[in-house]
C-alpha cells in the first residue's frame, strides 16, 4: 500500500510537485530570514563583544561609574598582577588588557609646521606580544586596506578615511596629543605602519589603534589599563555563564569599599545591551514566530486544498471498501512524506542562501555613514544548528495539520450518497 | 449457497428527512436473491433504485425494516464492518467508471485486492486474470486517460471482480456508453455470471440493459410493482 501511495504521490504533479514546491519556497523563506536575523543581531553583540564590552569587563568602580568619559585618570594600576591572577582563577577564559583614550592628531609639514588636525579616537591594545589574541579578535587582518600592522614601538594604524582626510600614507609621521592619566599634556610621535577599516563608522571615525605599551607609555599609566576584557575561549557569549564568572569575581571585592577596587560587568550589563539583547531576544522570537505561523496558515491550506480535490477519489475508495480510518491515515502519511521532502529541500535551499549572506553579507554601509551605533557595516547571516530543524515546523507539521483537519471530511462522509456523488 | 438467498430485504422503509417533513424512498420492501443471479431493479429516475441498491451496498441503511447481506443485517454493522464487507464480497460498478487518474488501469485493478494484504505474486495473477476476462489484457500499463469510455467500464468491471466478489452491484453501468459498448459490457458481466456464478445486480432504465436480465423488479414511488423472472432474457 505504501508503494500504491508513493507511486500516486510521485505521478500526480497536484498532489506532490505543487505542495513540495510551496512548502520548498516557504521552508526556504523561513530558514532564511531565521539566519538572517539571527546572524545581523548575533553580529552586532558579537561586535560589541569584540571592540568594547567583552563578555565580561573588569575597570574600577570609579572607572565604571563614568566609563562614557574614558576617565583614564580612574583607571587600573597593577594590571599584570590583577590578568595572572584572572588566568589562574578562571582559566577557561582569555584576557586583554585596553585602554582607550581620545586626544588631538597633528600632522606636520616638511619644516614641522602643522599640515593638518584632526580628532582622534584611540584604543591600545596588544599588538606585539608574540601570543597576543588581540589581532585575530579584532579582525584587523583583513580589516587593513593597506600596509601593515604595526610590528614596533612607535608604529600605528589609522583609520583608512581618516588618513585620506588628513592626507596621510604609509610611512608618514603623526602626532598625537592628549592628556595623561594625571592630567598633564601628553605628546607621542606615530609613524603609520597601515590604514585600517572595520566596516562600522562608530569604529572607523577617526581611529588610531597603537600599541598598549606605547599608551602606557604615553599617558603615563605604567602596569595600568582602562580595562581588561574577558573572552570565553569559544568565542560565543553565554549570558548565565558570564554571570558565574562575574559573580565569583565581584564577591572577592564585596567587602573592599575602595572606589579604584576592581568591578566585573558583565556584556549584558554594559552599554544598555541588556535592553538590546532582551528585546533582540523577544523581537527575534516574535519575527520567526510571525513568519512561521504564516507560512504555516499558507501550508496549511495548500493541506486543505489537496484533501478537497481528491474528494472523488476518496469516494471512490470508500465505495471499494477501504476504511475511513484508513484513508485518513494515508492521507496524513502523504502529507508527512510531502512535508518531509519539501522540509529538507527548503532547508537545504534557506541553508544555501544563508551560506551565501553568511560569506558575502549585504552591505548596508552607505547608510551608515553618520551613524555612532557599533555595528556593522555588512549584515550577515549565520548558519546555526536552530536552522536545520525550524523549517520543519512550517513544513511538515503545517501541512500536516492542514491534511488532518481537511481529512476530518471524510469521517462526515455519507457513504449512503456516494452513487449519486461518483456520477457527476 | 447455491439455494440460500444471499440478499434477504424485509420490510425494509427508507425515510429522508426533508425540510420539516420525510420523503417516503422506500416502502415496505421485500426482496430475495440467490446466489447468481443476474437481476435488476427498474423504472424511472426517483423510484427507488439506487436507494435500495445503496442499503444492498451497506453502504446506507433501512430506516426500517431489515437488510440481510451475506448473512449480515447491514443496520447492524459498523463503518469498519460495513467497508470490510464491501471490501471482502461486493463490487461495485458506478454510471462513470470512476477510475483512479494517476494509476494504470494494472493498478486501478490492484487496488481493491491492496486493501486485503493479497501478496504481490498472487495480486498480479488475480489482475491479470480480471483483466483478460474483461479482454483487457493488453492495457494493463495504460493510464485511465489513454483508454476509451468503453474500456474505461470494463476496467472498472475487472476492478468491481478481481476479488471474486460473491455479489456486483452495478448503477446505470451503460448510461455514458453507445449501443455496441453498453452490449459489449453487457455480455461480458453476463459471461463473468456464468462463470464464475456471481450475483449482478443492476439498478437500470436501460432497454439493453433488461434485455440481458434473468428477472426484472420494477419500482415505483419507493414500491415494488412487479417482480418477474424472464425465462429467456431478449439478448440472453
Amino acid at each position: 500500500m505504501i508503494r500504491f501511495l508513493l507511486k500516486g504521490i510521485a505521478r500526480d504533479k497536484n498532489r506532490s510537485l505543487i505542495p513540495i514546491i510551496i512548502i520548498t519556497i516557504g521552508v526556504a523563506l523561513t530558514v532564511l530570514l531565521s539566519g538572517f536575523i539571527y546572524g545581523m543581531m548575533g553580529d552586532m553583540v558579537d561586535q560589541n563583544a569584540r571592540f568594547e564590552t567583552g563578555h565580561v569587563k573588569i575597570m574600577t568602580r570609579a572607572y565604571a561609574r563614568d566609563k562614557d568619559q574614558l576617565p583614564n585618570d580612574l583607571a587600573l594600576l597593577g594590571v599584570d598582577t590583577l590578568v595572572r591572577s584572572l588566568h589562574k582563577e578562571f582559566p577557561d577564559m582569555q584576557w586583554a588588557e585596553r585602554i582607550r583614550f581620545g586626544g588631538l592628531l597633528d600632522v606636520p609639514d616638511a619644516e614641522g609646521n602643522t599640515r593638518a588636525q584632526g580628532p582622534a579616537s584611540g584604543m591600545a591594545v596588544d599588538l606585539l606580544s608574540k601570543n597576543s589574541e588581540e589581532i585575530e579578535r579584532l579582525n584587523m587582518k583583513s580589516s587593513l586596506v593597506s600596509g601593515a600592522i604595526p610590528k614596533k614601538s612607535g608604529e600605528a594604524l589609522i583609520g583608512d578615511d581618516f588618513a585620506k582626510k588628513l592626507n596621510l600614507k604609509i610611512g608618514d609621521t603623526f602626532t598625537f596629543i592628549g592628556s595623561t592619566m594625571n592630567g598633564s599634556m601628553a605628546f607621542q610621535n606615530f609613524k603609520i605602519s597601515g590604514t585600517i577599516r572595520f566596516g562600522s563608522a562608530a569604529l572607523d571615525k577617526g581611529s588610531i589603534i597603537v600599541d598598549i605599551s606605547d599608551a602606557q607609555l604615553m599617558l603615563d599609566m605604567p602596569n595600568g589599563a582602562g580595562e581588561v576584557l574577558g573572552y570565553f575561549k569559544d568565542g560565543v557569549y553565554d549570558d548565565e555563564k558570564a554571570q558565574k564568572v562575574t559573580e565569583q569575581f565581584n564577591a572577592q571585592y564585596a567587602k573592599n569599599t575602595d572606589e579604584f577596587a576592581p568591578v566585573m560587568q558583565r556584556l549584558k550589563e554594559q552599554n544598555n545591551l541588556a535592553g538590546y539583547l532582551d528585546y533582540v531576544d523577544s523581537f527575534t522570537a516574535l519575527f520567526v514566530g510571525i513568519f512561521v505561523f504564516a507560512m504555516s496558515i499558507v501550508l496549511w491550506n495548500t493541506g486543505l486544498l489537496g484533501g478537497l480535490r481528491r474528494y472523488q477519489e476518496f469516494g471512490i475508495r470508500l465505495a471499494l471498501g477501504e476504511e475511513k480510518g484508513h484513508i485518513y491515515r494515508s492521507l496524513i502519511y502523504e502529507a508527512i512524506i510531502i512535508g518531509i521532502v519539501g522540509s529538507i529541500a527548503g532547508t537545504l535551499l534557506g541553508l544555501g542562501g544563508c551560506y551565501y549572506l553568511q560569506t558575502h553579507g549585504i552591505n548596508i554601509g552607505q547608510y551608515m555613514s553618520n551613524s555612532t551605533m557599533l555595528m556593522p557595516s555588512v549584515i550577515r547571516a549565520k548558519i546555526t544548528p536552530y536552522l536545520f530543524y525550524v523549517g520543519f515546523i512550517p513544513g511538515l507539521f503545517a501541512m500536516v495539520f492542514g491534511n488532518m483537519l481537511s481529512g476530518i471530511g471524510i469521517y462526515k462522509r455519507e457513504t449512503a450518497t456516494l452513487f449519486k456523488e461518483l456520477e457527476v | 449457497m447455491e439455494n440460500k438467498n444471499i440478499i434477504s430485504i424485509e420490510h425494509v422503509t427508507k425515510r429522508y428527512p426533508v425540510g420539516d417533513g420525510e420523503f417516503t424512498a422506500l416502502s415496505d420492501i421485500n426482496l430475495q436473491f440467490k446466489k447468481g443471479e443476474f437481476s435488476g431493479l427498474v423504472g424511472p429516475s426517483g423510484s427507488g433504485k439506487t436507494t435500495l441498491l445503496n442499503i444492498m451496498g451497506s453502504l446506507d441503511s433501512p430506516t426500517e425494516g431489515k437488510a440481510i447481506v451475506m448473512g449480515r443485517n447491514v443496520a447492524e454493522l459498523s463503518h469498519k464492518e460495513s467497508a470490510q464487507l464491501r471490501n471482502l464480497h461486493i463490487g461495485f460498478v458506478f454510471q462513470i467508471y470512476n477510475l483512479l487518474p494517476v494509476y494504470t488501469v494494472f493498478e486501478n485493478v490492484e487496488f481493491a485486492l491492496l486493501l486485503q494484504n493479497i501478496n504481490a505474486s498472487r495480486r498480479k495473477k488475480m489482475v491479470m486474470d480480471a483483466l483478460e476476462w474483461v479482454g483487457l489484457q493488453d492495457m494493463a500499463d495504460k493510464k485511465p486517460s489513454k483508454i476509451s469510455g468503453g474500456e474505461g467500464q470494463r476496467v472498472a468491471i475487472a476492478r468491481a471482480m478481481v476479488k471474486r466478489p460473491e455479489i456486483v452491484l452495478a448503477d446505470e453501468p451503460t448510461a455514458n456508453l453507445d449501443a455496441k459498448n453498453a452490449h459489449t459490457i453487457m455480455k461480458t458481466m453476463r459471461q463473468l455470471n456464468k462463470e464464475l456464478n456471481t450475483t449482478f445486480l443492476f439498478s437500470t432504465h436501460d432497454e439493453k440493459v433488461m434485455g440481458y436480465l434473468n428477472r426484472m423488479i420494477h419500482l415505483e414511488d419507493g414500491k415494488v410493482r412487479k417482480d418477474e423472472p424472464i425465462e429467456k432474457p431478449q439478448y440472453a
